[in-house]
């Protein structure tokens, strides 16, 4: 049986939408238009990948998914370095983290036979994983620029007393991480309990038997928590040096 | 080694502009001048927390950009204005420095303590529950801790009643001696920089507007900028 979303209710899914537009309305949060704007961005862009989905699914699988795992972690990249622009070298630490997570997840897969070598399989999952990483990666930057703003003083004080960027960004690296990684544990720990997974919930929409969604669930959910913890500890072991420049000194990131 | 010459002849992100001090080994100058005029800037730049643009500054007749800089910052001790603690305790704070250079000896958290006249109980004390005075007495005496041969003091006191103000001083005086202390200090107390200096150095916008010895500069200055300053002071 073929199962689909008929038109008229994805227009009905408008009336979600208008839900926190109209609370932001009424308390002047001020996110009214970012919220109509993303709503709309966000369907067109799915109606759009829909298209070019089914067009390169019919492709010899070499070629096609290293072009859209490519296109991913492109678009991943530019998205995750806006929370961290005026460091030097974000891109490419971005870049580079997000590729060797993906390589380390793709051997992981296909050596060990857990997923195919089919797009239907490979794209979905790597898209999870880089999502996640590029979320995680973001987050991670965010919270090291509040860190290092919050903690000037001390690694003032750090660096006066002959504390090396390293030592002297210790107490932020350390917070950032964990801030970056409580929340992974915890999503870890309740999962199947308080949301049933995205993935699980799709293979069993469409009709796989919940224990096979159970186990690729758990593919999944690992091969995201160990991504995110990756993409957090990346961000946080490489980064900090940009914090300062060769002679041990705080840089002052606006003139960067 | 017997002189410590720092030399800074120009600007530094037009905060500093001119400055030309020769400090001697020994010297305690005392720097004054309205707020803003750049004072703790300098001792920054002393420590190598930041460097000058243009201008050169010699530690031990060898300029400090060729020195290893993490033993530059150990050796020129800066207490910053601001008291910046570390987590968790003042035991903490004070083995922060000595670990870094793998030279903490636990003996020594009683002497420390004792230099800034607060209580052996303290050791264990969480920063957080220390008052503003005694967060700075913390801070001097983690900085004592590294054993520094220059040491510069940005306000030390200002956050100290008097009676604290007079201990510390005399704590000072005891630790420059027995140590053979170079001491460059930011005061806004006049009367402290008397007690404590041999040499004062006026600063006004970035500029050395005067400088001589001390008390006698405090009490017969030659400028019209410093008359006006003691005279407010
Ligand atoms: N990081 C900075 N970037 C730009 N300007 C700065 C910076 N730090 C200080 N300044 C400016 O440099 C000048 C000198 O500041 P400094 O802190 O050295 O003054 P000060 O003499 O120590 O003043 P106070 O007595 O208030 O402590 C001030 O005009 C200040 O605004
Ligand atoms: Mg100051």
């Amino acid at each position: 049986m073929e199962r689909d979303v008929s038109n008229f209710s994805l227009l009905v899914l408008i009336v979600f939408v208008m839900i926190p537009f109209t609370i932001s309305y009424f308390y002047q949060l001020g996110l009214k238009k970012d919220i109509l704007w993303s709503s709309i961005r966000g369907a067109i862009q799915l109606f759009l990948i829909g298209l070019i989905l089914t067009y390169l699914f019919n492709l010899n699988p070499f070629i096609g998914i290293p072009i859209m795992l490519s296109v991913m972690i492109t678009i991943a990249t530019f998205h995750a370095r806006k929370k961290g622009k005026e460091l030097p070298n974000v891109f490419i630490t971005i870049l580079g983290g997000l590729i060797v997570i993906e390589v380390f997840v793709l051997a992981l897969w296909l050596g060990f036979d857990m997923v195919s070598f089919t797009p239907e399989e490979i794209i979905p999952m790597s898209g999870m994983v880089i999502g996640n990483s590029m979320v995680a990666m973001g987050l991670s930057l965010e919270r090291m620029k509040s860190e290092f703003s919050t903690n000037r003083g001390k690694i003032l004080a750090a660096l006066s007393l002959g504390a090396t960027p390293k030592q002297a960004s210790h107490l932020s690296v350390r917070r950032t991480l964990n801030a970056a990684l409580i929340p992974n544990i915890d999503q870890l720990k309740t999962i199947g309990l308080v949301q049933l997974p995205g993935m699980m919930t799709g293979l069993i929409l469409g009709g796989v038997e919940p224990i096979v969604a159970i186990k690729y669930q758990l593919v999944i959910s690992i091969s995201i928590f160990s991504s995110v913890s990756v993409s957090a500890i990346i961000v946080s072991l490489v980064m900090y040096r940009f914090f300062y420049n060769e002679r041990m000194q705080i840089v002052d990131l606006e003139e960067v | 080694m017997s002189q410590v010459i720092y030399k800074l002849d120009n600007i530094y992100r037009r905060i500093l502009t001119n400055i030309n001090i020769e400090i001697h080994k020994g010297d305690r100058v005392m720097l004054f001048g309205p707020s803003g005029s750049g004072k703790s800037t300098l001792l920054h730049l002393f420590n190598r927390l930041d460097d000058p643009e243009q201008g050169s500054i010699f530690y031990n007749g060898k300029n400090i950009n060729e020195q290893d800089i993490t033993t530059l910052r150990k050796n020129v001790g800066l207490v910053l204005q601001q008291p910046y603690l570390f987590p968790e305790t003042v035991k903490d704070n004070l083995m922060y420095g000595p670990k870094l250079f793998n030279d903490w000896n636990p003996d020594e958290a009683r002497t420390l303590l004792e230099y800034v006249n607060l209580p052996e109980s303290y050791l264990d004390k969480p920063v957080d529950e220390l008052s503003g005075g005694e967060k700075q007495r913390v801070s001097l005496a983690r900085t004592l801790a590294n054993k520094p041969e220059i040491l510069l003091l940005d306000e030390p006191t200002s956050a100290l009643d008097d009676q604290n103000i007079e201990q510390i001083e005399q704590d000072l005086i005891n630790l420059i001696q027995h140590n053979d202390l170079t001491v460059i200090m930011v005061t806004h107390n006049l009367e402290q920089a008397k007690r404590l200096g041999n040499r004062g150095i006026y600063l006004e916008n970035g500029k050395i507007v005067e400088e001589g010895l001390l008390p006698d500069m405090l009490d017969r200055p030659e400028t019209e900028a410093l008359k006006n300053f003691t005279t407010n002071h």
